[in-house]
């Protein structure tokens, strides 16, 4: 088995918003939207800091899908539109989401956007890959852990443009990769681990 | 024949219902963008109604089955107005979950990619079979055949049992998703049930008024008395239900206690308050007493109350949970909706839920619920034997009236 997974080392990560952006363009994400966030924890104003003055602290957050091992959104969705691949993958079928949002509601991670209009793009054209498929309106998005890409051999978009290397591409199920021994080596863990969705996606300090 | 009066509010009910399926037409064309739905609150009025009607249908019908199946000989008089009733507003219930959705044009992916572990599977073929039942229930009921009787006795066997899961089955799109803290409850189901039955017996008492005046279908005033009796057990063991669910969130002063307080002082507060006073205490204060019991005027703002108080339950539960995500930090959400597409800068961002419905939202709920009214007008009109000599009887005097 094959389960294709990111770790990110939180240290590393300045807030730059790159990976936010380089998902955007890769994976043609219409406005008012986006796959991958990059959240100031705990704080209520980008960039700011938690505590009081001189000890103040701040961290960012780097959140999309998670690849669940046992994902909330795939268990509740009516049609089977949101389906684990065999590279251990959460992956949606677009034709065949009939827009309910129940896998929005279930989601713990808010991982989810919607189409809630018809896509609007800035500039007027598909500017991602040209292997995505564009979504219509009506139907849930989310990360695809860069399907197109990894399917090829390359990593994901976030992966590549990381400019102080935060994030690490690879298979759990290979013990001799480099992601297995980070997250072995590093005390990896995962986002809201008692919602018991077992999320493939790691974080280490 | 039709007299003057059902003639206007036919006319009424069917402008409004125009009106909202216009409303929809420019959903249809426009996207979900026109409601006041995002990223964040991901369900908004139509689901919270939805859940509303299923617990008004349930309630009449579990008054009606129980009749039959317990022999309680003087509820059956109640019984086809009841299912009359239920029949309606589970059709509201399901229009409601239709025009929430994305793809319409692709609901058939439902049959051919069902997937059976989720809930929203379920309760689409609940709701079918209730349906069908009710339909079956009202054939049976109306016939002229001698075993009618013994058959209406079977179907409410298998009735009640439905009208029960109906609901458990609503609740549990809900009540399983661990991911919404106010949700994830095994007391949702029960006490969504208890809720169905006292806002759905306090809509069939407003009903049951109602045919009363106009002559329709009488209902003696001792039954409505005894009705309302039940109605107030309802109400005590649903305040039960809110007491217990409430004391466990509250006590370990945990995440629960969070969610508690988005509900007692946050934003969803006055929902929350209105349930309590106009949900719970005030019925229940008014129906307690034996005497209050036998003034028509108090049962009815009672049943008033209730359904108002029980609207408000819906919606407080629903929203408290789309409030705080469980992974909090600035921007937060984006949030996808229309308006968000003309907004700058920061202002597509929100770090805490928000909600509120459009025009085109209210336009189509008034347009569901007014098509609902009607089916329930023209099935009563075929249905109650007296409604059929009333309303020829107020024809003919309203011609003769013109004549004169």
């Amino acid at each position: 088995m094959t389960r294709l997974a990111i770790a990110i080392n939180k240290t590393r990560c300045i807030g730059c918003q790159t990976c936010a952006f380089a998902c955007k363009m890769q994976n043609n994400v219409p406005e008012g939207m986006r796959w991958n966030r990059v959240i100031t924890e705990g704080c209520d104003v980008e960039d700011g800091a938690l505590g009081t003055y001189p000890n103040l602290s701040r961290s960012y957050l780097p959140i999309a899908c998670q690849h669940c091992e046992n994902p909330a959104c795939q268990r509740v969705c009516p049609t089977g539109a949101t389906y684990k691949d065999d590279k251990g993958r959460v992956e949606i079928d677009y034709d065949k989401c009939i827009g309910c949002r129940m896998c929005m509601a279930a989601c713990p991670y808010n991982a989810r956007v919607f189409n809630w209009n018809e896509p609007v793009r800035k500039p007027d054209f598909n500017f991602g890959d040209k292997e995505v498929p564009v979504r219509p309106k009506g139907v849930a998005e989310k990360c695809t852990l860069c399907k197109e890409r990894t399917d090829r051999g390359e990593e994901p978009m976030c992966v590549r443009c990381c400019p102080t290397k935060a994030r690490t591409y690879g298979d759990l199920d290979d013990p001799n990769s480099e992601i297995s021994k980070l997250i072995a080596e590093r005390h990896a863990y995962v986002l809201l681990e008692e919602q018991g969705t077992k999320p493939q996606v790691h974080y280490f300090e | 024949m039709t007299s003057g009066k059902t003639k206007i509010a036919y006319a009424v009910l069917g402008i409004l219902t125009v009106a909202g399926i216009a409303a929809w037409i420019y959903q249809l064309m426009g996207g979900l963008g026109v409601t006041g739905m995002n990223n964040g609150t991901s369900w908004g009025l139509y689901i919270g109604c939805f859940m509303f009607f299923v617990g008004l249908s349930a309630g009449g019908l579990i008054v009606a089955s129980s009749a039959s199946v317990f022999h309680v000989a003087e509820y059956k008089k109640v019984a086809l107005p009841a299912v009359i009733l239920s029949t309606a507003c589970i059709c509201v219930a399901g229009i409601f979950v239709l025009v929430d959705l994305g793809g319409i044009q692709r609901v058939w992916r439902i049959i051919t990619g069902f997937n059976p572990t989720s809930p929203l599977c379920w309760d689409i073929c609940v709701i079918c079979l209730y349906l069908v039942i009710n339909i079956i229930y009202l054939v049976f009921m109306t016939s002229n055949k001698d075993d009618a009787d013994r058959k209406v006795a079977i179907v409410s066997r298998f009735a009640l049992p439905v009208a029960i899961l109906v609901h458990s089955v609503t609740t549990w799109i809900f009540g399983l998703q661990l991911s919404r803290e106010g949700w994830y409850s095994a007391i949702m189901a029960p006490l969504f049930v208890v809720s169905a039955m006292d806002s759905g017996l306090a809509l069939l008492m407003l009903v049951l008024g109602g045919l009363n005046k106009s002559g329709w279908f009488k209902t003696e005033k001792k039954l409505m008395s005894s009705l309302a009796g039940l109605l107030a057990t309802c109400v005590a063991i649903d305040a039960f239900l809110v007491g217990c669910e409430i004391l466990t969130m509250v006590y370990p002063g945990a995440a629960g206690a969070e969610t508690l307080a988005i509900m007692a002082s946050g934003v969803t507060a006055p929902f929350f308050w209105a349930e309590i006073l106009l949900g719970l205490l005030i019925p229940f204060c008014i129906l307690v007493f034996a005497r209050n019991r036998e003034n028509m005027g108090l049962v009815m703002f009672a049943s008033v109350c209730i359904v108002i108080g029980v609207f408000c339950k819906r919606i407080w539960l629903l929203f408290t949970s789309f409030f705080m995500p469980n992974v909090y930090g600035a921007p937060g959400i984006i949030s996808g909706s229309s308006a968000s597409a003309h907004a700058t800068g920061m202002d597509v961002w929100a770090v805490v839920g928000t909600y509120a419905p459009t025009w085109v939202e209210i336009v189509i709920v008034i347009g569901v619920i007014s098509l609902g009214a009607l089916a329930f007008l023209v099935l009563c009109q075929k249905l109650l034997p007296a409604a059929k000599t009333a309303e020829a009887d107020g024809a003919n005097a309203a011609a003769e009236g013109a004549a004169a």
